[in-house]
């Protein structure tokens, strides 16, 4: 046993390794490195494959429970997972101290561009919110719209697969289906959340034509990156600040700094560029490790889903959804914080 | 299982092997060597002797950065008057610039030069050749074709044509050693200690049984120990490594010595000096202290706790295995000579920018892994704490060793995230682009400091908190009473936990950051003082009311009584910005801690090892050793840092790759006797070095031929001694009736507070509800 887990634990770290060592320069060396964490999870995945299906070794079952106050008889990896919550609690939030640092800090590209403390041609240095695009329109908003209720019922579903691997009073083949299709729609629902988020940062989608009207009579919805929001976007252009563009479309805000000087005829007027490096990499960045955390996710739902669909969930061994499900809460939990933060404020 | 043990064993060295491999092959600089044998188009297939090549207006040696004239000629050969063509060259040099005078030459780099073709018809042409600004052997190669312009034959216009060679070298204005490179002396030092330790470790199989030694033997107990979960295994590994790197991280401390030792020296460039002042500082906070601390800690705890094994073993063997990985890492740099230059806390903005070596991105990957496992540590520790306590033992009732490493993971559980944050921001940028700390595009360098330093002062606190808890065991136990004061400990080592937070600021004073911030941490890193000095204090009471053995750890416990005290006096100079400003960047903090981190930290350790080296292997360390360890240990290291706090005061800046000092021809920053102590405290240095391996040797002939040592060898009383010496693998206790198995409180031990105060109480009535307390006592 322990062999096995060592290995896994050694291949593991070999894994990260090479991952981060590698990274990036090497492609090939990115797949021997996930192969070795591939391996790693599937050498312990095997270990715990037949752990509880069919009473057979049901005498092996522990869980090591706590003899210290204050948390006497409560299980140990129960507080052990929040613990590890306590740590993810710290790393997201430095990932919000540096997004505060840099929204408050930078000045808004929306008030510099208002401000007409800029001139046609040079990037300026400001802070463009992904929300400004996001929250834009109904249509761009849709897919993390939609995302925060698919991590919402996911953490439904999860607790419901749970509800139903304790029950005892059940037939077994019930259980087995019930808490399979419920862990299956928490997977469902994971892959969900990432594949529209790689819509709305690469794919974009079409419109059906009855829309277009509703979308400035465009045909798409653009994904971020077409939008040209990206972490080397040192000369961002975007024509909520073009003064031409603005004025063709009447949507020029006439109570502005900028509109008084191009009255005047001290500012020319033009198409602002900027910089939006340090924007486009916390939005990025932030989004992406709580993505990252989806997906790991994503990996585990995967291997006990499987593992519930040859009936292996059972009231002796559910404490397993239970922990997947606490982590489950809290990547759910951040995806809370991180949408309005950065998809509507 | 068993038949998989060997599989493992060689897919793990092989893992090895290919990561040493293939950063290295990777970095090597290409092409130089073909340049000397085929750089030029030479004319026909060997050198003939006829033709005799020159080159004129070479020094002996060379002043940094002069230009010198060169002329490079040849005579003999089919070369003649009156041909079409003449001859050609072509000319390296290893170091320096070349230039050409004139249009008969031509520069390809600024290492090659070769004729042109209005220089064909000649045979001899002139150049100036720039002397590098550092001391190094110059190595020049000259090729000459002697033509005897024919245009037609085989050759294209080249038969009949004779080639020629010459070399010379050339050195600077001091002679230096060719194989004094100080990374060759690095690497060849680290593969001496790592074989040596190879060497070890079969003895050690050897000596087990010297029967079975042989592969089918070896291979399984490779194996077990490779993948073992077993918390006193791992912890011995954790040791190990920790003792490793120490012993890397001194080699490196030496080097940079020698460097020092006297003003202008050149045994390391500024570069490589950058590097070694890196890795020095980043393997002994984080291969080397935190490894041994952890070593301790994974040893200890379940015993003092009286547990069998920690909360999650498995958890434990990985956070174990992750540190040789982020090693290899944070060392591959310096393989390939491209270390990370940032120095330990890697600032910004210089960290993400091109001009940092290619290693930091290693370094920084290499910290991601251990932030990855002082989490996992952290995660594990914690728990362990919160839930294994032996019935009945209460959190005030935990020994003090306990005690600290709890908070230090605390410390370091809520701190690290931000480190590790950091990091990823930093690796990121360096390797896909983003703009964190990009100033061009609006980043701040200060973000990085604020999220290191909040990580970073909480982590040296993490060092020297397990100290503080090795010290009261082992001062309570040589004293033979409870330490004094158990309850103001705790909350003493408590509340240096939470002030950590709040302190981190004084490593910016000199950042620009804002001045209320600034005098606001000015007072909560004073307030440092006061639980530290209530721990002193009660060191000194336990100690004013007991009767105290002088064994070879209360020896080193006095020590860093000592060292310590005065190592937080120096600290209190800085938390005063005035002072700060003055001395900030200089040797007196170098001194100050290195006083805190060796003589406090180290010098704990080095009790724990005598005190606990009993306890885990069942021999006992040679007292006379340990007493001569103490000795030249304790003088060497004193005599090593306390004229840095002079030198710090005169104006030696830290990080500067070397100094001058005023002389009767020169004016330099500092006075003439900093000469002489940079001597010194260099010659204390290695005193200090080599007293280390006393130790080392005591531990080696313990394991060979040290007696058996008993249960309790020194009379302690917590939980870890009432089990035998060394512990089962999964530790039994003896009770009180003669039985072996699980304790409770009430068979330990009388330094602990058994009565709760008001605080304790207010506690437990929190913590614990009516119903749990009547299950307390299984």
């Amino acid at each position: 046993m322990s062999g096995g887990f060592a290995l896994f634990l050694f291949t593991l770290a070999a894994a990260f390794e090479w991952g981060e060592f590698m990274g990036w320069v090497n492609v090939p060396l990115i797949f021997v490195s996930l192969g070795i964490v591939g391996v790693g999870l599937l050498v312990w995945w095997r270990q715990d494959w037949s752990y509880g299906v069919d009473g057979k070794e049901s005498m092996h079952l522990w869980e090591p429970k706590s003899t210290g106050t204050p948390f006497q008889n409560i299980d140990i990896r129960k507080v052990a997972l929040w613990v590890f919550l306590m740590s993810e609690m710290m790393v997201f939030t430095s990932l919000f101290s540096t997004y505060m640092r840099y929204r408050l800090g930078i000045p808004n590209c929306k008030t510099v561009f208002n401000s007409g403390d800029w001139v046609e041609g040079t990037a300026v240095n400001c802070f463009e919110p992904a929300s400004h695009l996001i929250a834009s329109s109904w249509f761009h908003l849709a897919p993390g719209a939609i995302n925060t209720f698919a991590l919402i019922i996911s953490s439904f579903t999860i607790v419901q697969a749970l509800r139903y691997a304790k029950m005892k009073d059940i037939d077994e083949n019930v259980r087995r289906k019930k808490v399979t299709r419920y862990l299956g729609t928490t997977w469902f629902l994971a892959v969900l959340f990432l594949t529209l988020k790689m819509i709305e940062w690469f794919l974009g989608f079409p419109l059906p034509e009855f829309m277009h009207e509703f979308n400035h009579g465009d045909s798409t919805i653009k994904s971020l990156y077409a939008e040209g929001y990206l972490i080397n976007a040192d000369h961002y252009q975007h024509h909520y600040y073009d003064t031409h563009y603005l004025e063709s479309h009447g949507g020029m805000d006439q109570d502005t700094a900028l509109y008084a000087m191009m009255q005047e005829g001290t500012h020319p007027g033009g198409h602002m560029m900027a910089n939006i490096q340090v924007s486009a990499t916390t939005f990025y960045v932030t989004t992406g490790t709580h993505g990252a955390h989806v997906f790991g996710g994503i990996v585990g739902l995967t291997y006990m889903t499987l593992k519930a669909a040859r009936g292996g969930y059972t009231p002796d061994n559910a404490v397993s959804i239970e922990y997947f499900g606490l982590y489950w809460h809290f990547v759910d939990l951040v995806w809370v914080l991180v949408f309005p933060f950065f998809y509507l404020y | 299982m068993a038949g998989r043990r060997p599989k493992i064993v060689v897919l793990a060295l092989v893992a090895i092997a290919a990561m040493l491999a293939v950063p290295s092959a990777q970095s090597l600089p290409g092409g130089i060597s073909g340049v000397q044998q085929s750089g030029c188009n030479c004319h026909g297939a060997v050198p003939s002797d006829s033709v005799v090549a020159s080159i004129q207006g070479l020094p002996d040696s060379y002043n940094y950065s002069e230009s010198y004239e060169l002329t490079v000629s040849f005579q003999g050969g089919p070369s003649q008057e009156g041909n079409s063509n003449q001859g050609g060259f072509h000319l390296w040099a290893s170091d320096g610039s070349l230039s050409v005078n004139d249009a008969t030459a031509q520069l390809y780099n600024e290492n090659e030069a070769g004729h042109t073709e209005a220089g064909n018809d000649q045979t001899s042409w002139t150049l100036t050749w720039t002397a590098p600004t550092t001391d190094k052997n110059v190595e020049f190669v000259l090729h000459v074709n002697s033509v005897n312009g024919n245009e037609d034959g085989a050759g294209g216009g080249s038969s009949g044509d004779m080639w020629s060679k010459v070399a010379v070298s050339l050195s600077g204005p001091i002679e230096v050693l060719e194989a004094a490179d100080p990374f060759v002396v690095l690497g060849v030092l680290i593969i001496v200690s790592a074989t040596l330790l190879a060497i070890t470790l079969a003895y050690v199989f050897y000596r087990k049984d010297p029967d079975a030694f042989d592969w089918d033997n070896f291979a399984p107990w490779l194996a077990d120990w490779l993948t073992s979960t077993d918390h006193k295994k791992i912890g011995t590994l954790y040791f190990v490594a920790g003792l490793f790197f120490l012993g890397v991280g001194g080699i490196m401390a030496m080097i940079i010595r020698i460097q020092l030792a006297v003003p202008g020296n050149d045994f390391l460039t500024q570069e490589q000096y950058n590097q070694f002042f890196t890795l020095h500082g980043t393997t002994m906070i984080f291969l080397a202290a935190m490894p041994m601390i952890n070593g301790f800690a994974n040893w200890m705890i379940p015993l003092q706790l009286g547990a069998k094994d920690l909360a999650l073993p498995r958890i434990n063997a990985m956070s174990f295995w992750l540190q040789p990985f982020a090693a290899l890492l944070i060392f591959t740099g310096v393989f390939s000579g491209h270390g990370a230059d940032t120095g330990w806390t890697g600032y910004a903005p210089y960290v993400v920018s091109e001009g940092a070596h290619h290693g930091t991105t290693m370094w920084a990957a290499g910290q991601i892994l251990l932030v990855a496992s002082s989490t996992l540590t952290g995660i594990n520790f914690l728990t362990t704490m919160a839930v294994m306590r032996a019935p009945g033992m209460g959190w005030m009732q935990m020994p003090l060793f306990s005690w600290s490493i709890l908070v230090a993971n605390v410390m370091l559980f809520l701190s690290i995230p931000a480190f590790g944050v950091g990091l990823i921001q930093v690796y990121l940028d360096r390797v896909v682009g983003t703009a964190f700390y990009d100033i061009a595009a609006g980043g701040d360098p200060l973000l990085w400091s604020h999220l290191f330093w909040y990580f970073g002062h909480p982590e040296v606190y993490v060092v020297v908190v397990p100290s503080f808890g090795i010290i009261s065991e082992v001062i309570a136990t040589s004293s033979r009473r409870s330490v004094f004061g158990y309850r103001s400990m705790v909350y003493a080592m408590a509340g240096i936990g939470i002030v950590a937070f709040i302190v981190y600021g004084h490593h910016m004073f000199t950042s620009g950051m804002s001045p209320t911030l600034r005098f606001v941490t000015m007072l909560t890193t004073m307030l440092v003082a006061v639980p530290t000095g209530i721990k002193v204090f009660n060191w000194l009471m336990t100690m004013h009311g007991g009767s105290l053995v002088y064994r070879t750890h209360t020896l080193w416990a006095l020590g860093f009584l000592v060292t310590f005290t005065l190592g937080g006096i120096s600290g209190m100079f800085f938390p005063s910005i005035a002072m700060d400003t003055h001395l900030h960047e200089s040797y007196f903090v170098v001194a100050h801690f290195h006083y805190v981190l060796v003589g406090g930290t180290v010098f704990g350790f080095f009790a724990g090892i005598y005190y606990w080296w009993p306890k885990a292997t069942g021999k006992m360390l040679s007292e006379k050793l340990g007493v001569l360890h103490f000795l030249t240990a304790f003088i060497s290291y004193n005599a090593l840092f306390w004229p840095m706090h002079r030198l710090g005061v005169w104006g030696m800046t830290r990080r500067h790759h070397t100094y001058f000092v005023t002389t009767e021809e020169a004016l330099g920053s500092l006075p003439m006797e900093a000469a002489g102590w940079n001597m010194f405290i260099t010659v204390s240095g290695f005193l200090f070095f080599f007293s280390n391996f006393i130790l080392v040797f005591n531990m080696i002939s313990s394991s060979i031929r040290g007696e058996n040592a008993p249960d309790d060898p020194w009379g302690g009383w917590s939980f870890e001694w009432m089990t035998s010496s060394p512990p089962p693998a999964h530790t039994l206790y003896k009770l009180d009736d003669g039985t072996w198995g699980i304790p409770t409180l009430k068979d330990a031990n009388e330094h602990i507070a058994n009565e709760p105060g008001i605080i304790g109480r207010w506690f437990q009535r929190l913590l614990v509800s009516d119903e749990d307390t009547g299950e307390v006592a299984h």
